[in-house]
């Protein structure tokens, strides 16, 4: 419920006055004003690399602000470390998640401020507690589920746990539905409606725009580390916030032509892949022809994981045949397949995409390396590789001070902008793009859409596979909805609306 | 004639330089410290117990000094690995060569002998033969499993070797507990060193049981009382070679086959079965906290 009365008047639960912050060879954050009441979700957005994650984490304790101040409730605070925070009612989750995945998710819930009886934990105190906290905002998890099992929805919802555990009522959420299906995000914002109810403060930061019209009251919009602009929901449209975040108008559509298709680039035969006697890919056939984007629907954990796995190389088939440029490359791991023309866009940019503590430099040529420009006499040729990366950086607009600092240096869609331009970079003949946009701004997702759509152009094959749907009707020129390991159905573009397509990811209709 | 009651008793003593071993490199290794310098601080451990007792003709000193001189090994691998973040298995490597040097340097100083001591009348007592201090791993077994999952310290522990960003986010203080996980483990390899031969000190008497040692814990996969009975499959492997004459199927085996026994038993388990235990996630993982 939405209050009627001036807000203006009431004292805001946070209040951060002219933060500042610098790294080495960026502003970061320039004098930002940012104001957030009870009961309110107020969206945070802003390009790749704007300076919503600093903004965030000086507010959290992780980042000390080089100018500025920081009011909780009127009072001006020093908030020092994360402690700090927790102790005056913030919480964060964070853009990566900070879980630990050998615990049990009560574990997880309770570490750091643990409740103790005669020195040994009381567990059934906090039972009762994280029950009642679970029951009040319809959030349930299976408490002694080990974190690492649970898929990355619960992930989050013991993230959100934690922060109403230790009473937080102030909530700062970074991107969390980059990661969720859309299922989930609805259940999400469920959950964050509850707690605005309960006249908590949520700071939302997306990139989804649809996101933030349907969950926000006040929008705020940052660009290279300034504000640019506040708005109540009302005068909000899509256009107008693109346009502010970019400094020009974005156009939202892509134009996606039909080409005339070539020969099979990637074909699977009957796929059978057996984990633990579980059959993970159950006969899977499909094929890719050059000249088209073929994208996979799918509801998570149907098999996308492994269907990208096995035709980069990192896992082999139980049975059937996999066939790449003509070659059957069954037995053939990730590297031999790059050299057949393969390139790969990983699923987690972190965990795959990039060796995160490393310059940019060499991340630009990873999975590449083996290629005669980055040979010099038998040694990699360092000058090749720094002017591949400063290409990357040109081409893709990838937000950085330069090709030495470590990937762990740039913001989370910057990262990702990066992994999606190497990959382009070096022409492979099939793409396995598993979801490109993953975090990434409108400008820079509109940018992507055109890459693909030019490599498809250009005669190359391309594999899509996301969770947002929208992104695979607005690229794919056929689509095979992946259910239980298989693929149950294909259509072509022309034949595909989100309601059918659905129908086929839950089952509901199969062949 | 075989004594089965000694020969029980027998292993029992000769598993506890490695159960201590293994009972410390756990705490070590769940607070996300590798530690393969316990054979080091074992090493170093057994000198002091000689010194101190010599020195105050008495075994409580000998027993304390022998954990302060494990201590003081284990505060460089904790100095090294959390502040100044040298790779684990360098600094690990570097202790264990820095001991075998520092012990003989000191039994030159100290005895005017560099590969041995004067022997040390003044031992911990006996009770039914054994060492006394030798009947204690398996109650401290059972207490470390309580320790580690039943309480406040144990929870952080564990979360400090299993992502210890996360556990910094909420406000653990991740180097007090790497520091104390490992302080931990040079306390137990003095206990190991008062338990495997407290009468003399003789040079590179520890042979590898701080390496069996954590053989033990990796094949008991980090977990306190496995990592315990592991270290008594060792053991008792080991104590089989001293009832040779005994027992008459062994009798007719080479004695050098059967020395090498635990050492074999050490190498079939571990290749069997180190793919399948489970380190904790962040085990030798470097931790540099974020600034602010
Ligand atoms: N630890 C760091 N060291 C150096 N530079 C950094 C660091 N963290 C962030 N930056 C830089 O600060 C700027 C802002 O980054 P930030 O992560 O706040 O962006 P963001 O708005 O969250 O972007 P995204 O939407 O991509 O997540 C970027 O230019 C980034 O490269
Ligand atoms: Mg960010």
């Amino acid at each position: 419920m939405r209050r009627v009365d001036t807000i203006k008047e009431r004292i805001p639960l946070i209040e951060l006055r002219g933060i500042t912050k610098s790294f080495p060879g960026v502003v970061a954050n320039d004098d930002i004003h940012l104001t957030l009441y009870e009961g309110e979700i107020h969206a945070l957005v802003g390009e790749n690399g704007a300076g919503k994650t600093t903004l965030m984490k000086i507010l959290y304790g992780e980042y000390r602000a080089d100018k500025g101040e920081i009011l909780v409730r009127g009072k001006p605070v020093r908030i020092t470390n994360p402690s700090v925070a927790v102790a005056l009612g913030i919480g964060m989750v964070h853009q990566h998640f900070m879980l630990v995945p050998g615990l049990t998710v009560l574990e997880n819930i309770i570490l750091g401020s643990e409740p103790v009886k005669n020195v040994v934990l009381d567990l059934s105190l906090a039972r009762r507690k994280i029950e009642d906290i679970m029951n009040a905002n319809a959030m349930p998890v299976d408490l002694d589920a080990y974190v690492e099992d649970l898929p990355v929805g619960l992930q989050q919802r013991v993230e959100i746990l934690k922060l109403l555990y230790r009473g937080a009522e102030t909530l700062v959420l970074d991107e969390p539905t980059a990661v969720l299906t859309p299922q989930e995000t609805s259940e999400l914002f469920k959950t964050l409606k509850a707690l605005k109810a309960q006249g908590r403060g949520i700071i939302f930061i997306s990139h989804k725009l649809n996101e933030v019209l349907e969950i926000a009251d006040r929008i705020t919009v940052i660009r290279r580390g300034r504000v640019v602009g506040e708005m109540p929901l009302e005068e909000a449209s899509k256009e107008k916030i693109a346009e502010m975040m970019v400094g020009k108008p974005v156009v939202l559509e892509v134009e996606n032509p039909r080409v005339e298709v070539g020969e099979e680039c990637l074909v699977l035969k009957d796929v059978v892949y057996e984990e633990y006697g579980v059959k993970k890919l159950d006969g899977i056939s499909f094929s890719v022809h050059a000249g088209e984007i073929y994208g996979v629907a799918g509801v998570e954990g149907n098999g996308q994981e492994e269907l990208l796995k096995i035709i980069s190389g990192e896992i082999y088939p139980s049975a059937g045949e996999i066939h790449i440029t003509n070659e059957v490359v069954n037995r053939i791991p990730p590297l031999g397949r790059r050299k057949l023309g393969v390139g790969h866009i990983p699923a987690d940019r972190q965990a795959q995409g990039l060796f995160i503590d490393m310059p940019l430099y060499i991340n630009a040529i990873v999975g590449w390396h083996w290629r005669q420009e980055f040979q010099k006499r038998g040694i990699l040729d360092y000058k090749a590789m720094r002017s591949t990366a400063s290409t990357i950086i040109k081409n893709f607009d990838v937000r950085t001070p330069s090709v030495e600092v470590p990937a762990s240096a740039l913001s989370g869609g910057n990262q990702q902008k990066f992994v999606v331009g190497r990959e382009i970079s070096f022409d492979p003949t099939l793409l396995l793009a598993a979801y490109p946009t993953r975090g990434v701004d409108v400008g820079a997702t509109e940018f992507i859409y055109k890459q693909l759509i030019d490599e498809k152009i250009r005669g190359k094959a391309v594999l899509l596979i996301s969770a947002d749907l929208e992104e695979i009707l607005a690229l794919s020129d056929r689509i095979g909805v992946l259910y239980r390991g298989k693929i149950i159905k294909e259509f072509s573009r022309e034949e595909a609306t989100p309601e059918i397509i659905g129908l086929y990811m839950l089952g509901v209709k199969e062949e | 004639m075989f004594d089965f009651w000694y020969f029980l008793l027998r292993g029992l003593q000769l598993s506890a330089p490695m159960a201590y071993g293994a009972l410390g490199a756990v705490y070590s290794e769940t607070g996300g410290v590798v530690n393969i310098a316990v054979e080091g601080m074992m090493l170093t451990g057994t000198f002091f117990f000689v010194w101190g007792a010599t020195l105050f003709k008495s075994w409580i000193a000998g027993l304390l000094f022998a954990i302060a001189g494990a201590v003081l090994i284990s505060l460089i691998h904790g100095l090294a690995t959390i502040t100044f973040k040298v790779d684990h298995v360098v600094s690990g490597t570097a202790l264990n060569i820095l001991a075998s040097g520092l012990t003989r340097f000191l039994s030159m100083q100290i005895f005017g002998m560099e590969t041995q001591s004067t022997v040390n009348p003044y031992t911990p007592p006996t009770f039914l033969r054994i060492n006394v201090i030798a009947y204690f791993f398996i109650p401290l077994a059972i207490f470390t499993v309580w320790l580690l999952n039943r309480t406040r310290f144990g929870l952080r522990l564990r979360s400090c070797g299993q992502n210890p960003w996360a556990a910094d986010s909420l406000g653990v203080n991740v180097y007090a507990y790497k520091y104390i996980g490992v302080i931990l483990s040079g306390v137990f390899a003095g206990l190991a060193a008062a338990t495997l031969y407290p009468h003399q000190w003789i040079d590179a008497m520890t042979a590898g049981r701080g390496f069996l040692a954590l053989a033990a814990m990796i094949f008991g996969n980090y977990n306190p009382l496995y990592a315990v009975l592991a270290a008594m499959l060792f053991g008792y492997a080991e104590t089989l070679t001293y009832f040779q004459n005994q027992i008459p199927l062994l009798s007719g085996i080479s004695p050098i086959l059967i020395k090498a026994f635990p050492y074999v038993v050490a190498l079939v388990v571990l290749a069997g079965f180190i793919g399948r235990t489970k380190a904790p996630k962040a085990d030798g993982v470097i931790f540099e906290k974020g600034e602010g």
